[in-house]
């Protein structure tokens, strides 16, 4: 393997930790570039290899590849369409230079596209509205933010926006994702705008005073519904059901090729359902093992003796880190940096990266 | 033209008591004069032809009614006809009435006793009005002439290979969107090769119009063209003009074969291939599948999620006429599926027990809708109520620029014999067998479904398509993946107009 002597998983979770601002998609492709600049395949296929056996390692590596396959996938394809472009072979070395210099230009204009979104975003909020929104994205931070600092007239320092948010914050969200919505409270905030706090219970309580949501996406996926923190589809359907429009932002590098038709379709195993009676946690005669939604194990000497068992339970997603899949149908639009689609242009889009 | 003569005529009427007329007026009449008269002509060439003579039967009581100088222009034809006081027309069909015996159909709708009096009137148009009348009225645009089952009228640069597929195609033998393509593509093939170009002209300038098209006229007469047939023509005649004159003939004709050849592999074969193992990933162990008829696709789809050894069940709804779900379900009980096989008529129950719908197509519109055999749509609103995920597997060389929002106007209407149950069918023989016996006369004057051609206030309709909405299809597994339905055009043209294939 060309790859032995490059960790692509280290490298990962080590440009996730210096850059806390970086997706995961974008440090998925940056990571496959530095494995390309590090490893010296000298033809195509060899590439080609490469980026595919590194691919499935940090496939591998992570419980939730969705994020990530939106990067790499996007990346791999990127790399062929590019390698069959030119089908010089003589001088593979310049190529090579050539496609990793494009894709630093990539991950420039994808940690970019942020400032973009917010830029089309906040002409959604105007005075007086109230946003729910939910966990900590850092997309839908940037949009509030942006949407908080603008102002009609340059005179005023603030914003002259007035409008105040709602975080659904669920009080056993991980320090991982609350310091994330902590951070986007604070820093909203700060900037004079009032923000409620609640609990994923209360959100069909406060949805009538609500004008609009926002929430962040993990992954779009090829329908057009949005893969995201649980809790996500509920916000959805209680939006639709009061007829609130639904905004989903996120960058495009996070459209990616899966089509789900339900909550199992993610491929997925997360620890969201678990049956017990008084004797324990139900065991169905074999089955409970490939069962998807097994559950949540109350007990945390249990959890960790599942993680023990091996791949099986380690794989299984915490309650913590649990996403949930909302379908198109409920989602009013999709705010990304090409500007805001209708859930059902993201398969086009995705056609025109893919053929 | 007859139609422009309806819209005309009641804006004439109120008219005809002014003296005084302007001159745009006079214009005005004039040319409803002039539209009258050609309708009147047209009558009288074309009272053969079903089509003609129902629109001239509705144009020419108007025109009765119209303005004097109409009457006067429509010369002696509108005399005859229509000029009749309605008992004197009354009185020459019930002269008439002996000799139509109940044998013929168009005798039979004749009988006044079932003719109201005040629509006597319509009189003129009674020739027209009988073959038409079996025609639903909504659908008239669906006629076509009857499907071809002779050799009467084949123009003679038909090549047998397109005869052979044109007859096969015309009784059901060869059925199904895919299947007709292939085997239309290959009969092309051999009329491909029979082809020699006239001395004086190219291949690429001369094959379409002189010799494709006759063949495709043949298949026109034998049954509709499919939206799948009609891409591959398309395709086709592209290619066949894109040669280059130079080129010498036998490698132009073995040129177009191979690519032909290629076409049916790329765009069908593999396709099918690729769908099937793509489409076979929703079948999830424990699944209950439901489908509805028969599809190719769909069955080796169903084959492909056995043979990778998914434990699932299969339910295959069905209807009349062609009852195409039997061979399903067989094919599919031979392989040892469990498999149940439900009538349309348990369609809302057998939705209970689904956890996912297969279905295929015959179209896909651009607007997402789906164009499959009658009875679908009934199915995928079933499933789209039950929040059962519906999901169309078809290839893309059967997606189509078309939009539909009715099954009215995108259709085809089978022979209505079709819908008659063998037995009702059976009742009627025995009867005609039966007629000189006086002894039961009363069960032979009980008309039964089976003499519809008699009953004047009967029409069957045999639609073979109907349009399911968008919002029900969850899904579309095409060769370039699964698609949301709004994505149709964009594989359209990614497939079909950008040439991808060729």
């Amino acid at each position: 393997m060309t790859s032995d002597n490059f960790d692509v998983v280290a490298t990962y979770q080590q440009l996730l930790i210096e850059d806390p601002e970086l997706t995961m998609p974008v440090a998925a492709i940056e990571s496959l570039i530095l494995a390309l600049g590090a490893t010296p395949a000298s033809t195509m296929s060899e590439t080609l290899h490469l980026v595919q056996t590194c691919t499935a390692e940090l496939k591998k590596s992570i419980r939730n590849p969705i994020s990530l396959s939106a990067g790499t996938d996007l990346f791999q394809q990127y790399l062929i369409s590019n390698l069959q472009q030119r089908p010089s072979e003589g001088d593979f070395d310049v190529i090579r230079k050539h496609l990793v210099e494009n894709g630093r230009l990539f991950v420039e204009r994808a940690k970019a596209a942020r400032e973009t979104i917010a830029g089309f975003g906040r002409h959604f909020i105007r005075d007086g509205n109230v946003v729910l929104t939910n966990g900590g994205s850092r997309v839908v931070g940037a949009l509030l933010r942006s949407a908080a600092e603008s102002s009609k007239s340059s005179k005023t320092p603030g914003g002259s926006i007035r409008f105040k948010v709602i975080y659904v914050v669920s009080s056993d969200d991980s320090n991982y994702t609350s310091s994330e919505a902590a951070e986007n409270i604070r820093a909203l905030r700060e900037r004079d705008v009032p923000v409620a706090v609640i609990q994923p219970s209360a959100v069909a309580y406060c949805m009538d005073q609500v004008t609009q949501v926002f929430v962040g996406a993990e992954g779009v996926v090829e329908n057009g519904g949005v893969v995201n923190r649980m809790g996500t589809y509920q916000m959805a359907m209680i939006a639709r059901a009061t007829r609130k429009p639904f905004y989903v932002v996120s960058e495009s590098h996070k459209f990616v090729r899966l089509y789900p038709l339900g909550q199992k379709d993610l491929g997925i195993e997360q620890d969201v359902l678990i049956f017990e009676t008084a004797s324990g946690p139900e065991v169905e005669d074999g089955k409970s093992e490939s069962g998807i939604d097994e559950g949540i194990v109350a007990d945390v000497d249990e959890v960790k003796e599942r993680e023990r068992r091996g791949d099986m339970a380690l794989a299984r997603l915490s309650r913590e880190e649990a996403i949930d899949y909302t379908p198109p149908d409920l989602i009013s639009g999709i705010i990304t940096e090409s500007g805001v689609l209708l859930p059902s242009a993201v398969s086009e889009e995705l056609i025109k990266i893919w053929f | 033209m007859p139609d422009a003569n309806k819209d005309q005529s009641p804006k004439e009427q109120p008219k005809d008591g002014d003296s005084s007329l302007s001159p745009a007026e006079l214009k005005k009449r004039a040319k409803a004069e002039k539209q009258a008269r050609r309708a009147a002509e047209k009558e009288q060439r074309g009272a053969g032809g079903a089509g003609g003579a129902e629109a001239s039967s509705s144009a020419t009581p108007q025109a009765n009614g119209g303005p004097r100088e109409v009457k006067q222009g429509q010369g002696q034809k509108q005399h005859q006809k229509g000029g009749q006081p309605p008992q004197q027309q009354q009185q020459q069909q019930q002269q008439q009435q002996p000799y139509h015996r109940r044998s013929g159909s168009q005798g039979a709708q004749q009988m006044p006793v079932r003719e109201k009096p005040g629509k006597a009137v319509a009189g003129a148009g009674k020739q027209g009005k009988k073959e038409g009348s079996k025609q639903v009225e909504l659908f008239s645009h669906l006629y076509t002439h009857p499907r071809r089952t002779t050799f009467e009228g084949v123009s003679k640069d038909v090549h047998p290979s397109v005869l052979a597929f044109g007859f096969k195609m015309a009784s059901y033998e060869i059925c199904g969107s895919s299947a007709r393509c292939v085997a239309m593509l290959l009969a092309f093939k051999d009329a491909i090769q029979a082809y020699t170009t006239p001395t004086g002209t190219s291949l690429a300038r001369h094959m379409t119009s002189h010799h494709l098209s006759p063949q495709i006229e043949f298949l026109k007469t034998c049954r509709a063209i499919s939206e799948s047939m009609g891409n591959a023509i398309r395709w086709l005649k592209k290619l066949i003009v894109e040669i280059d004159p130079n080129t010498a003939e036998q490698e132009a004709k073995d040129y177009l074969c191979e690519h032909i050849g290629r076409f049916i592999q790329e765009r069908i074969m593999i396709t099918d291939t690729a769908i099937a193992e793509s489409a076979a990933q929703q079948i999830k162990p424990g699944s209950v599948v439901l489908t509805f008829a028969k599809s190719s696709i769909v069955e080796k789809t169903i084959l492909e999620a056995h043979e990778a050894g998914t434990p699932f069940r299969v339910m295959v709804v069905d209807s009349r006429p062609l009852f195409e779900g039997k061979r399903l379900a067989t094919s599919l009980m031979r392989v040892g599926l469990e498999v149940e096989y439900v009538p349309f008529s348990g369609l809302a129950h057998a939705v209970k027990d689904a956890t996912v719908v297969l279905l295929g197509a015959h179209a896909m519109l651009s607007n997402g809708r789906l164009q499959s055999r009658i009875g679908t749509a009934s199915v995928a609103l079933q499933a789209h109520r039950a929040a059962i995920p519906v999901i169309v597997c078809c290839e893309s060389v059967k997606f189509s620029e078309k939009v539909a929002l009715d099954s009215i106007v995108l259709n085809e209407v089978a022979p209505s014999e079709e819908l008659l149950t063998p037995s009702s069918l059976a009742t009627a023989h025995a009867k005609k067998e039966g007629e000189d016996d006086e002894g039961d006369k009363a069960s032979k004057n009980a008309k039964t479904l089976a003499d519809w051609r008699d009953i004047s206030n009967l029409q069957i309709l045999n639609l073979m398509y109907d349009v399911t909405p968008a919002e029900y299809i969850s899904m579309i597994v095409c060769e370039y993946g699964s698609l949301p339905p709004s994505s149709v055009p964009v594989v359209h043209r990614l497939a079909n107009e950008g040439g991808i294939a060729a």
